[in-house]
């Protein structure tokens, strides 16, 4: 809705622009074409002329060469009328224009025409000029206003521009809306094509072809997402049903060899060997259910518990649980939490599954005993939290360190794993995600691992109050 | 009646499973084990032998473990174990809600399974006895959870409720850490912060009681930044 109402505004905008930039150029044009041909030898310019050159006393009248000409030029006659009504001095004058003038002749050559000659009259010392123009070269008009009219001229002008103005308001406005009106379900239907919804449009219209493809696309992208899911659907069950496959054999491998590695009849290096083969079918146990858990994160198939967490309850939790379990002396895990409040929400199991893999990683990768900080800290904006575990151990170098969250045997992976089944910290990744967060890491080679989960806080209503 | 008497039957559509499912019972003194390999042969077995527990697998030839549960349940109540290769969160809670007794993901353990089975048939068949809290000797007194008191050279002193919860929970975890978050949600419950301080008053007046010298604890300890650990005297 809002980008119909920002292409109607600017719509309108356009259209007063482009009416206000028409008239300007129609006042420019008015001037330059339309009264082309008005300037030059203006009959009242050349009658002036005559009437100041023309010098001399009655009956010995002279006139400059100059003017003579321009009088040529312009085909016209010239003659001065005294203050009796006779012709007392003419150039050029036809033969059908009289010499003697009574007042009423005056009166009407001064204002019409004389002998449908177009005639200009200039007063002189000694009575009135007046030329003649060629029949036909000039049309003569009277123009008569009131004084009323004439003073409220400007104004009026001013109300026809602002009515006019107006109008092309309106006119836009109308003419938009209708266009807003058949592009709005097109719109819509764009919009509804970005958030992958499916879309059928009416085509009809001046539209119709635009409506056509976007129903087209619709289409496309329904299908393709449709066959992505199936795609997805069908390696999360192929995954689901190998680990499911193995379970059933494996469970007799273990029930047996434990059965061996009890038996007291058995001689002790056979009952040592059975241990073996159950402590490896142990592990191959968890590399199943660690595989089914990340199939099912990177498939969206895992259901959330979602509780709202304390972060640093989870880290004393996780750190209390390998102390409990009996870690290693080689090992120190620090903890350092920021405040306790910080909250966010997600599955704890989960969560804890995430922190539990990346101490177990910075154990696994150092077996000469390190120093593991885990820590908790909150963004300067409160608006992400991070579980940061660090250790001082060997680390890796750059580019190995992308290959970490990558699934192990995948095309964007570089190298090999070096140790443990590799799902573990693509799988804290994936665990970050399903929570709305990241997993960074950050290493250089002898200056240990730094693993960081941000996840979004979750706001309490008293923090909310400070 | 010995539990070792009871009737079990097992239902499972590979042989190999039933076989070594079976060898496990029998090893422990379980002797009158009936098999089935799908939905019709465990629902005859159930009308005919009457077993007393049924170790039951999901994925069977002629239907799923969660329909034939369902169909047992008109017939009879008997207890019963699910044993899947379906280990989703989602399954293992269907299975508990339908009433199966336990739920438990292959590949498992053999030891885990006997564990299960005998804990299932002790609680259904065995006439339930009353819980009784433990009474249990540390370094410097006995305390008798069920009685909440504590007895020492001095004399017997009463445990408050919240002292007791603390005990309790510590107890259970004797020997390992348990957080003051873990302490704080079983004395006050689910989400619950700000409680730590209260939670050190209520430890330290629980040092007075079982410690002959509070301020350098020998039995109830703080693992810094942690929790708290007890350790409890051999029993």
């Amino acid at each position: 809705m809002k980008s119909v109402i920002r292409i109607l505004r600017s719509f309108v905008v356009t259209t007063i622009i482009i009416a206000i930039f028409l008239l300007v150029l129609n006042f420019v044009l008015l001037g330059n074409f339309l009264f082309k041909g008005m300037e030059g030898h203006a009959p009242k310019n050349v009658v002036q002329k005559v009437a100041t050159e023309l010098e001399g006393t009655p009956g010995n009248y002279g006139l400059d060469n100059s003017v003579k000409k321009l009088l040529t030029q312009n085909k016209a006659w010239a003659m001065l009328i005294d203050n009796k009504g006779q012709v007392s001095w003419d150039y050029e004058l036809p033969e059908e224009i009289p010499l003697n003038y009574t007042l009423r002749d005056i009166a009407k050559l001064s204002r019409f025409y004389l002998k449908d000659y177009p005639v200009f009259v200039w007063e002189h010392d000694d009575g009135l000029v007046v030329v003649g123009y060629p029949q036909t070269s000039y049309a003569k008009y009277q123009l008569y206003f009131p004084v009323s009219w004439i003073s409220s001229l400007p104004v009026r002008s001013l109300a026809l521009l602002i009515g006019n103005i107006a109008l092309a308001l309106l006119l836009s406005v109308l003419i938009g809306t209708r266009l807003i009106r058949s592009l709005k379900p097109l719109l819509g239907g764009v919009h509804d094509l970005a958030q992958e919804k499916p879309v059928q449009l009416e085509t009809k219209g001046i539209f119709q072809d635009l409506a056509k493809s976007i129903n087209q696309t619709s289409k496309i992208l329904q299908k393709k997402n449709k066959a992505l899911k199936k795609r997805d659907e069908a390696r999360y069950n192929w995954i689901a049903g190998i680990s499911h496959d193995i379970r059933t054999p494996l469970s007799m491998v273990l029930g047996y060899a434990g059965e061996l590695e009890e038996n007291k009849v058995l001689p002790e290096e056979q009952r040592e060997q059975a241990g073996i083969i159950r402590q490896q079918g142990e592990k191959l146990r968890v590399l199943i259910q660690d595989l089914n858990l990340v199939s099912m994160l990177e498939y969206e198939m895992q259901p959330l518990n979602i509780k709202t967490l304390f972060l640093s309850a989870l880290a004393r939790q996780v750190a209390a649980d390998f102390v409990n379990n009996g870690l290693d002396e080689k090992y120190v895990i620090n903890l350092e939490l920021a405040q306790e409040d910080i909250k966010v929400k997600g599955d704890e199991k989960l969560l804890l599954r995430a922190l539990t893999n990346l101490v177990q990683n910075s154990i696994t990768h150092n077996p000469q005993g390190c120093e593991i900080l885990l820590k908790t800290c909150i963004s300067l904006d409160s608006e992400t939290c991070s579980f940061i575990v660090a250790d001082r151990g060997k680390g890796i170098s750059q580019d190995k360190l992308s290959d970490l969250l990558e699934l192990p045997y995948s095309a964007q992976r570089k190298h090999a794993v070096a140790k443990g089944h590799g799902l573990g910290l693509p799988m804290v990744s994936k665990i970050a995600q399903a929570h709305k967060g990241k997993l960074i890491l950050k290493s250089r080679p002898g200056e240990g691992l730094e693993a960081i989960i941000n996840l979004p806080v979750v706001f309490s209503p008293e923090q909310k109050q400070v | 009646m010995n539990i070792r008497d009871k009737k079990i039957l097992i239902i499972d559509d590979e042989l190999e499973i039933r076989k070594m499912i079976d060898s496990f019972l029998r090893k422990e003194g379980f002797y009158r084990i009936y098999h089935a390999e799908n939905c019709e042969e465990a629902l005859t077995n159930l009308r005919e032998n009457k077993p007393n527990l049924a170790i039951l697998d999901v994925m069977l030839p002629d239907g799923d473990g969660f329909s034939l549960l369902t169909a047992m349940r008109q017939v009879s109540s008997l207890p019963v174990l699910f044993l899947s290769a379906r280990g989703e969160a989602e399954d293992r809670l269907l299975g508990l809600g339908l009433g199966a007794d336990d739920y438990i993901v292959k590949p498992f353990l053999p030891r885990e399974l006997i564990l299960r089975v005998t804990a299932i048939l002790k609680r259904v068949y065995t006439t339930v006895k009353p819980e009784v809290l433990p009474t249990f000797k540390l370094e410097d007194c006995i305390v008798d959870l069920e009685g909440a008191v504590v007895s020492n050279e001095q004399g017997e002193q009463l445990l408050t409720a919240k002292e007791h919860g603390i005990l309790v929970k510590l107890y259970e975890n004797r020997g390992r850490i348990v957080t003051s978050d873990a302490l704080c949600r079983a004395v006050w419950g689910d989400d619950l912060y700000g409680y730590e301080n209260t939670l050190m008053v209520h430890i330290r007046r629980l040092r007075e009681k079982i410690e002959t010298d509070p301020s350098n604890p020998q039995s109830l300890l703080t693992v810094r930044g942690l929790g708290y650990k007890l350790i409890v005297k051999e029993e």
